[in-house]
């Protein structure tokens, strides 16, 4: 229970994934909300707090990357762990350079997620956008 | 012999022995003369000149009386009679040799003596009224010059002159036409009577006027010495006809005159004058009947004659209708051949000939002849150049008849010509019509003589006519039936399949040699049967030895022999260890006996193994190109896949730590689990499908809905169209839509098309990708239509995109949419691609609905 209060938000596609992964960040003590599609997610107030977005990648409609570009777009630098069950390099590199925090390719390992999450929300962002 | 001569050498030829007969005429008149008489009791030269009148034509008559003229003069002045006299003289012989052939010629024949009316007309006219009326000019002229009494001068040269004309004028006309044909044709007893006949007169006459008169007193009564002459007269007149009788006539005159001459006349007891009037009266009135009685009797012999000449041509024609009846086709050329030989001799003709006229050309075929002996002629040749007019006749079944070339119409100019220069002096052609058909022509030919064709003869003639184009007919009915039968053998032969004709109880009538070599396959049991044998009961054996299908075979050609069934095929294997494959197609065979039926049995092994070779590389080829496509999917379905293990492994890990918590959070572990079984069936059901597609095997035909296939194809793509950012929209139809068909099979149709379509909208920017799968009921079956938004296909591209290798991708084999037609083919549909007005491509197949087939 490192940052309490802390708000991790979900966007993925895939019901399960979503669930398991509220479920995980509630074990770790983190604030969860999940969100299965880009549109939803934006269709929220804007966060307040110390927060951190695990998107997926491939979606129908806008995907992660696009979300994020958007989010950053509007001025807003939330830090994101990129999540996919569809990892190629290309697309790697456009979430790394994109000022991701982490990309991980499912399913992966419990620690790995909330590592990043824990760096994201630490502000050891990889790279400052811009 | 016959001498070739011209007309004109003939007619001077002719003049010169008028001249000559006149002369000698004259010479013997003038010796039985009663002196101081200027007329002669004999006067042969006027019957001399009427005889040259019967025998010349009129125009030629002032000719030949000019001929006479100097042979008159001669002998005239030879007795120094005063020329005024003399040419007088010669105007009345003319003119009773005028008057007496003018009317003969005019009413009766003039040159015939057969016959009771010819007789009757040339008596009344030559022997009666000519001398009668110019005897009147004559004795005028005679008493005039030389005071002789008037009515004695009439009487001698009338009774004079109805002697002569009475004796001479029918024997030089007979001698001039029948007597040369009589010596050639008569048979030697014939010959022999005549030459008996000829001295006859000559030795009763030496009895009855010779010294046995001196020395017999009874033979001094002048009826006895008639009865001696006229049994001669009898004789001749009753067995050789009027020239016969008249010829004998004169010999028996000429020795009557000379008994006379001699003082042992018959009528010697008399004055000279009286006892040759009496002379002259007797004979002419003897002669008359009797040369009418030999005239009834040529006549009455002719009419037999010519009866028994018509019974036997009647009965020559009946053997020829006889023997043409029952001809067999190999015998109509002797046939022919026989007949013609036989007509022609009978009928005395110099060439007959059988023509054919083609029916494709115009060609005139001889195709039999026959030629007197001894007649030289070109060749037997017609053509329709040679002979336009008659063979226009004939083209209008119409005889034709030329009995002297002068006779024949001005329209047959051309042909006239042609007979002329192929030495043709007459000619008969009769049509042979049968059917309606003018199929040639039979042609009687004149080389020797002129003939003339009495409607008599040809009527009889129209008949041979009509037997020998009937047996042509026959022929080349025949003939045709012959090369039918040749053809049909020739065709049977060649064949490969076995073939045997059924007669309608079943029996095998005939087999083709193919039949035959089936005889050493055991497992061809369909083509056992032989010659003779019931093939039902062939196939019943077959059927007993435990043959599958050889029962349904025996029912089917029973069905087919008894008229049930139309045709039917049956396709049935054998063979051990190798399979072999056999098709029997029987088909009925109408005609007469109640018909029958055809069995044509071919070895289908070849074929049969090609189809399924060709059948396993289709499926090879459908199975290799869905290992492709999957290949094509790995990442979608890596995604696919994926999906469900993150659920899991995160839904794991999260109730550990559930687990660890004190108290562990039991309500959520129980959610998380029943979230993991959903995510592991999620897994399984990828993986399900997946092995579905990869699966190898025979196709499997099933009751599939096609809606379902579209659902399980589009769930399949669906990652893939994820990361293609392309939306797949549905529309399908409302109930289930049901083919017969292999579920993967339509599956990898489905498939093919949505990746194609995915991969075709690449360059489009996300919001264009879209694809659209429609399916709706059609009248024909199912319709499925799939639309792009991509760029379309190439104009002309919409057949070449389904054939083998055709691409536009830089990968993939370009076998996809080959692939997708031959199974929508095999599964009886079809598949058809265009271009969208607007935009993309469009793709219909078509399957039929279960129990329906799509034409």
């Amino acid at each position: 229970m490192t940052e309490p209060e802390a708000t991790v938000i979900v966007v993925d596609d895939d019901a399960s994934v979503r669930r398991g992964l509220e479920r995980l960040l509630r074990a770790a003590g983190y604030r969860a909300e999940t969100y299965g599609s880009a549109e939803e997610f934006l269709a929220r107030p804007p966060i307040v707090g110390p927060c951190c977005l695990v998107l997926d990648v491939r979606m129908p409609g806008q995907g992660g990357l696009d979300l994020y570009q958007t989010l950053t777009k509007r001025g807003e630098y939330i830090p994101a762990v990129f999540i996919t069950g569809h990892g190629d390099i290309p697309t790697v590199v456009r979430a790394m350079k994109a000022g991701a925090v982490d990309f991980l390719a499912k399913p992966f390992d419990d620690d790995e997620l909330l590592d990043a999450v824990h760096q994201g929300l630490n502000g050891r962002l990889r790279r400052q956008p811009g | 012999m016959r001498l070739a001569m011209s007309s004109t050498t003939r007619t001077a030829l002719t003049a010169v022995l008028v001249c000559l007969a006149y002369l000698l005429g004259a010479k013997v008149g003038e010796q039985l003369r009663f002196l101081p008489l200027t007329t002669s009791v004999l006067w042969p030269p006027n019957a001399i000149l009427t005889a040259t009148l019967l025998l010349t034509a009129p125009q030629r008559w002032p000719l030949y009386l000019l001929a006479a003229l100097p042979a008159h003069l001669i002998v005239q002045f030879g007795v120094g009679r005063p020329t005024a006299l003399v040419l007088a003289l010669f105007v009345t012989n003319c003119t009773e040799a005028l008057l007496a052939a003018g009317a003969v010629r005019r009413f009766g024949d003039g040159r015939r003596f057969d016959t009771l009316r010819d007789v009757a007309i040339f008596v009344m006219y030559a022997v009666l009224a000519a001398p009668f009326l110019s005897s009147f000019a004559d004795a005028a002229v005679v008493s005039l010059f030389n005071a002789e009494p008037y009515w004695l001068v009439w009487r001698t040269r009338f009774f004079s002159n109805t002697l002569t004309e009475l004796m001479l004028v029918p024997a030089i006309v007979m001698a001039v036409t029948r007597l040369l044909p009589w010596m050639r044709n008569a048979a030697p007893l014939r010959r022999l009577e005549g030459a008996l006949l000829a001295v006859a007169p000559l030795a009763v006459g030496m009895v009855a006027f010779g010294p046995a008169f001196e020395r017999i007193a009874a033979l001094r009564e002048p009826g006895t010495q008639f009865a001696f002459l006229l049994p001669v007269l009898f004789w001749a007149a009753v067995r050789f006809g009027p020239g016969g009788f008249s010829m004998t006539l004169l010999v028996t005159t000429l020795v009557a005159i000379w008994a006379g001459a001699q003082g042992r006349g018959v009528f010697s007891a008399m004055p000279p004058a009286q006892s040759v009037l009496a002379l002259q009266i007797y004979l002419s009135v003897t002669a008359i009947p009797l040369l009418c009685l030999a005239a009834v009797i040529e006549e009455r012999r002719r009419a037999q004659a010519a009866l028994a000449e018509r019974l036997r041509f009647e009965e020559l024609l009946a053997q020829l209708s006889g023997s043409f009846v029952h001809i067999a086709a190999s015998g109509t050329d002797a046939a022919f051949g026989t007949w013609l030989r036989e007509l022609g001799l009978f009928l005395e003709v110099d060439r007959l000939v059988v023509y054919r006229f083609p029916r494709h050309s115009d060609d005139v075929r001889s195709v039999y002849s026959w030629i007197r002996p001894g007649v030289a002629a070109s060749p037997a040749l017609m053509t329709n150049e040679a002979f336009p007019w008659m063979r226009a006749e004939l083209a209008a079944e119409r005889t034709v008849a030329i009995g002297r070339i002068d006779d024949a119409p001005p329209e047959a100019a051309r042909d006239v010509h042609m007979m002329r220069t192929r030495g043709a002096r007459s000619t008969l052609v009769l049509p042979l019509v049968a059917g309606g058909e003018v199929l040639g022509c039979l042609a009687f030919v004149m080389f020797t003589t002129d003939r003339a064709w009495p409607p008599e003869l040809i009527q009889r003639l129209r008949l041979v006519a009509e037997v020998f184009a009937s047996a042509l007919a026959q022929k080349d009915a025949d003939e045709a039936i012959r090369a039918s039968e040749a053809l049909k053998s020739a065709i049977l032969a060649s064949l490969t399949s076995g073939v045997a004709v059924l007669d309608h109880s079943g029996r095998v009538v005939t087999v083709n040699a193919s039949w035959l070599r089936f005889r050493d396959d055991p497992a061809a049991w369909a083509a056992q049967a032989e010659v003779g044998e019931s093939y039902v009961e062939a196939c019943r054996r077959a059927a007993g030895a435990g043959r599958a299908q050889a029962a349904e075979a025996v029912e089917l050609v029973g069905a087919v022999l008894a008229g049930s069934l139309p045709t039917f095929t049956l396709e049935y294997s054998g063979g051990e260890p190798v399979a072999s494959w056999y098709t029997i197609s029987v088909v009925p065979l109408p005609g007469r006996d109640g018909g029958g039926a055809v069995v044509a049995h071919a070895d289908t092994t070849d074929v049969k193994r090609a189809e399924i070779d060709a059948q396993r590389i289709r499926q090879e080829l459908a199975h290799s190109a869905r290992v492709f496509t999957m290949g094509e999917l790995t990442a979608s379905l890596a995604h696919e896949l994926n999906q469900p293990l993150a659920g899991i492994r995160t839904n794991a890990q999260a109730a550990q730590r559930f687990l660890d918590a004190t108290p562990p959070h039991y309500g959520e572990i129980r959610s998380i689990l029943s979230d993991i079984v959903e995510d592991d069936k999620r897994a399984a059901d990828v993986i399900n499908r997946l092995r579905e597609l990869m699966r190898k095997g025979e196709p499997e035909v099933a009751r599939v809905d096609v809606n379902d296939v579209i659902r399980g194809v589009i769930k399949l793509v669906s990652s893939d169209a994820i990361i293609r950012g392309v939306d797949i929209t549905s529309d399908l139809a409302a109930g289930p839509l049901i083919v017969l068909g292999d579920r993967v099979q339509l599956q990898q149709v489905v498939l093919n098309l949505l990746l194609n379509a995915m991969e075709a909208m690449v360059d489009r920017t996300r919001a264009q990708r879209v694809v659209v799968v429609r399916t709706r009921p059609d009248s024909r079956g199912v319709e499925v239509v799939i639309e792009d938004t991509g760029p379309g296909l190439a104009p002309g591209a919409e057949e070449m995109i389904f054939e083998p290798f055709y691409t536009t991708k830089s990968s993939g084999m370009g076998m996809g949419l080959s692939i997708a037609r031959s199974i929508l083919q095999a599964h009886g549909g079809s598949i058809r691609a265009r271009s969208n007005p607007r935009r993309g491509a469009i793709f219909h197949f078509l399957l039929p609905a279960a129990g329906v087939s799509v034409p």
